[in-house]
């Protein structure tokens, strides 16, 4: 009897001392945290995507409340995440709410591989050791880096070879942009309008497009000459819209001959995500 | 038992992970890359010497007079945990830049096993306080240099084909049975 009153108080004694040492230790070596950082912290969606560089939410919290890192990193949370930090901080600026669109139609039907891959399989690993397994080196090899990425299920790889990007559920963080060795996933704003090239071919001879990809730009520029608002010009062999002009007349969709412009609001924000490419 | 030989048998022969197979929780999840594996593993050496001597003098000092030997594994493992809170509480405050580098680790290791089972080695052998102590930087040491194979085998491992039964924690454990086996060499060093 006596070994269970000794085992019960001496079990009694050391929990208290344990309890009132951590406590006392707690208050006394209490850290001033800027309460800031707890406020910013709740006005981030905390999905911790780690888009905006820093690690996690708390990461960014930090270097916001410290004024070490823009108002506007945080992608997820768009333009009201960035509002609200803006007004924490007393800061003007204010993001955009953006989507991945992944700019190369070349799917296994119309941009052939240059020969039978079997290393690694991974986008990067292709890039490094064969500059890219398609007859176009600049278009998408489909092995599917970015939808490893992506943290909230709104990419995924389609039966024609290339990522699918589900806009409902894309956060525009980013993380596939940065990721893609192409760099052919472009950020774009939510609300832009306007006409896009969804090509990223860069080379500037028409036979070496036509003969990688039935559906790349071949530089005809007929773009650029049928733009009414002239706000088409070619910027390192792709052309590029002027979105302070367009007015999404459609007028260059219908010139392309290789049907690689779109129309943003309808073509790939819509429903119909990228229409089928047309054979020519 | 001279110190050397504590020391040697605890680092290389009984490795801590790669014989006992103890922490493995900490070893797999920590050694994403060899930075990361040598802080943790530095962590865990800080962390159980101290453990070792709070925990020692409070079995010979305390348990034993009162006939409580039977409550070791209660008393070992809240003083511990009390032990690492207190730690971190001090780090935070008075030496932050050590806390950035070792601190995000400690509540990890809170409940590490590797620093229990040193605690009751040191009982079970009967070692006095300054072999329980060179038992202890032994039995850590070995956890470090066990991290740090595996965070380099890791980084092998990411840029090869593993098969797709085998990715992730399966082929790391099939590697870490691999370095056992290398480590098995040592095994008969010391008698």
């Amino acid at each position: 009897m006596t070994i269970v009153l000794i085992t019960l108080g001496f079990s009694a004694i050391l929990a208290f001392v344990l309890g009132a040492a951590l406590g006392f230790f707690k208050e006394k070596f209490k850290v001033e945290r800027d309460p800031k950082i707890d406020e910013v912290r709740n006005a981030l969606p905390g999905v911790n995507c780690g888009g905006c560089g820093y690690p996690g939410c708390d990461g960014y919290a930090e270097a916001v409340a410290a004024g070490d890192a823009p108002v506007t990193k945080c992608a997820p949370g768009g333009k009201a995440v960035s509002d609200a930090l803006a007004a924490l901080m007393g800061v003007n600026a204010s993001a955009e709410d953006t989507v991945a669109v992944l700019l190369c139609q070349g799917t296994k039907d119309v941009a052939p591989a240059k020969g039978q891959y079997v290393g690694v399989p991974t986008c990067r690993a292709a890039k490094l050791s064969t500059g890219g397994t398609k007859l176009c080196s600049y278009g998408c090899m489909g092995f599917g880096d970015c939808t490893k990425v992506c943290m909230f299920d709104a990419l995924h790889m389609g039966d024609d070879g290339l990522p699918h990007v589900d806009y409902e559920k894309c956060t525009g963080c980013g993380m596939c942009v940065k990721e893609c060795p192409q760099q052919i996933l472009g950020s774009v704003p939510r609300a832009r309008l306007g006409s896009v090239v969804v090509c990223s071919n860069r080379a500037v001879v028409k036979a070496t497009v036509m003969k990688s990809c039935k559906v790349g730009c071949i530089k005809c520029e007929a773009c650029v000459r049928a733009c009414p608002e002239q706000c088409i010009s070619m910027v390192n062999g792709i052309p590029v819209t002027d979105y302070s002009k367009c007015t999404s007349c459609g007028i260059c969709v219908q010139k392309c001959p290789t049907k690689c412009y779109k129309l943003l609001e309808t073509d790939i924000m819509g429903k119909v995500v990228i229409k089928e490419p047309v054979s020519v | 038992m001279n110190l050397g030989t504590i020391f040697l048998a605890s680092l290389l022969v009984e490795n801590v992970v790669l014989m006992r197979f103890l922490a493995l929780c900490s070893y797999v999840g920590m050694t994403s890359s060899v930075g990361q594996s040598v802080g943790m593993g530095f962590a865990v050496t800080f962390v159980t010497v101290l453990a070792t001597a709070a925990t020692w003098p409070i079995y010979h000092f305390i348990l034993v007079p009162l006939g409580l030997e039977f409550l070791q594994i209660l008393v070992f493992i809240l003083v511990i945990a009390s032990l690492v809170q207190l730690v971190e509480f001090y780090l935070k405050k008075n030496v932050p830049g050590l806390y950035a580098a070792m601190g995000i680790y400690l509540p990890l290791i809170t409940t590490n096993c590797a620093i229990l089972a040193v605690t009751f080695d040191n009982i079970t052998k009967n070692y006095n306080l300054i072999q329980s102590i060179v038992y202890a930087v032994g039995v850590s040491a070995g956890y470090l240099l066990a991290m740090v194979l595996l965070a380099g085998v890791r980084d092998r491992i990411k840029t090869s084909p593993v098969p797709k039964f085998l990715q992730g924690t399966p082929i790391l454990f099939v590697a870490t049975g691999l370095i056992t086996v290398a480590f098995m060499g040592f095994a008969g060093m010391i008698k």
